[in-house]
């Protein structure tokens, strides 16, 4: 999925997460993570997000995630939400995105 | 917050009612609703207001949660709809206005401070490093490493006395840096004004006309420059403004003189001016108070021009503005902006 535009999902409210997804005309995946969990779960959440996005087919983004200690489906929700909007996508694959 | 059971609103500009007891909520917590809030959230208990936070523009301000509500993380609830308002409005870059007892609670929310006033204001952004990038692609446009100068002005319109306060910082510096302020909340709009500024300075070599972006003179920097009221808040928002220039502006442009035009007309501007010349030399920068240019006796000002424009005596006009100015005003772009003085067309 190519990211066109910038777009946002979630909130900052405690177990969420913000994360924003735009485009990156450097190219690339960049990732900029605040978490209140960082020391224990930084590296699961980038984990998390570079699943998330190679299962969508993003190459290029900026994912900027402000994390307050969300579960990782709350993570990928948000995260799925965020590249969505920012593609402009009206549909989803909702089943057949987990083919790993 | 559900299972606190409150209740949402979003207040739009209409909505005097609510307006009212949000004003009076806020009144409680030592702040106000500011005339310029262009979208409110507020969460009701009951009928009781318990906590609520503004947007202007990208701006947020008014934020507050009553006492016996706090540590229930309603701040989270009212900063992420108003964050979420704002990037559904395409304002991804924002601010926070607030006092700087609360310094901490929006550093975990994923903002970086840019400058503080003891117990006064702090300044925060959700960018990591905004105001320095920012200031670093305006030095890279420079590709000048020496001792500069600088200036900022509005220039609503660019008139011969800006002309004038250029020529001669330009003359005096090595190199001049000329700021002009970005905000869109004049009568000319910034784009026109910028434009206006680097063709009536086309003709000088050692300067670099640039836009102050959010960073000075903004409603972020200093609300209360647009609202044209003398208020307690004028003195400490200038305050904030020269606080940021002295620690970003100046070391990394390598700035160690600013230049302004005397102000003979508006008090507010005068405040600030005279804040200057108390803040910016205590970090070893020199202000420079430039004479007003004067015609026919009287030092030439925007608001003079712009009184002229509007009783369209465009030949005095003619006289206390460059030539690229006076053309800009003869094109329909600028009989548009006449107009809109004149009071045919509504203000923006």
């Amino acid at each position: 999925m190519e990211i066109k535009g910038s777009a946002m999902a979630g909130t900052l409210e405690s177990s969420d997460a913000s994360i924003v997804v735009a485009p990156n005309a450097d190219k690339g995946i960049v990732i900029d993570l605040i978490s209140s969990v960082e020391k224990q779960f930084g590296e699961d959440i980038r984990r998390t997000v570079k699943q998330v996005l190679k299962e969508l087919d993003v190459e290029d983004a900026i994912v900027k995630i402000q994390d307050r200690g969300a579960l990782d489906c709350v993570i990928r929700a948000r995260l799925q939400t965020a590249v969505l909007r920012a593609a402009n996508g009206k549909s989803f694959d909702w089943e057949g995105q987990r083919h790993v | 917050m559900d299972y606190l059971g409150l209740t949402e609103y979003i207040l739009t500009r209409e909505d005097q009612k609510l307006r009212g007891a949000v004003g009076a909520f806020l009144q409680k917590q030592g702040l106000r609703l500011e005339e310029g809030v262009d979208y409110t959230y507020a969460l009701v208990d009951g009928k009781e207001l318990v906590a609520t936070g503004s947007l202007e523009k990208n701006v947020i301000k008014c934020v507050a949660v009553r006492q016996d509500y706090q540590n229930m993380g309603l701040t989270n609830k009212v900063i992420s709809q108003l964050v979420y308002a704002a990037h559904k409005g395409g304002k991804e870059h924002l601010f926070i206005y607030t006092k700087p007892g609360n310094l901490q609670i929006f550093t975990d929310l994923g903002f970086y401070k840019i400058m503080a006033l003891a117990d006064k204001v702090v300044l925060l952004e959700n960018k990591r490093d905004g105001i320095r990038d920012f200031v670093r692609q305006i030095k890279q446009k420079a590709c000048f490493e020496g001792r500069a100068s600088a200036v900022v002005v509005n220039c609503n319109p660019f008139t011969l006395g800006h002309q004038y306060l250029i020529e001669q910082a330009a003359e005096e510096s090595e190199f001049l840096y000329v700021l002009v302020v970005s905000e869109d909340k004049s009568v000319f709009p910034a784009d026109v004004r910028l434009k206006l500024v680097q063709e009536g300075t086309d003709h000088l070599k050692n300067i670099l006309v640039q836009e102050t972006g959010s960073y000075l003179i903004s409603s972020a920097t200093f609300p209360s420059y647009f609202l044209k009221e003398e208020s307690v808040a004028v003195s400490s928002h200038a305050a904030l403004d020269l606080e940021i220039f002295a620690n970003y502006f100046a070391p990394i442009l390598n700035i160690s003189r600013r230049y302004v035009g005397e102000e003979p007309y508006c008090s507010l501007t005068n405040v600030y001016n005279e804040k200057m010349k108390v803040i910016l030399p205590s970090y070893g920068i020199v202000v420079r108070e430039i004479p007003r240019r004067e015609a026919v006796q009287q030092a030439i000002s925007a608001s003079w021009v712009r009184g002229l424009l509007k009783e369209n005596r465009l030949e005095e006009v003619k006289a206390l503005v460059p030539e690229t100015t006076y053309r800009f005003l003869m094109t329909e772009e600028g009989r548009h902006i006449i107009d809109k003085l004149k009071g045919l067309r509504p203000m923006l």
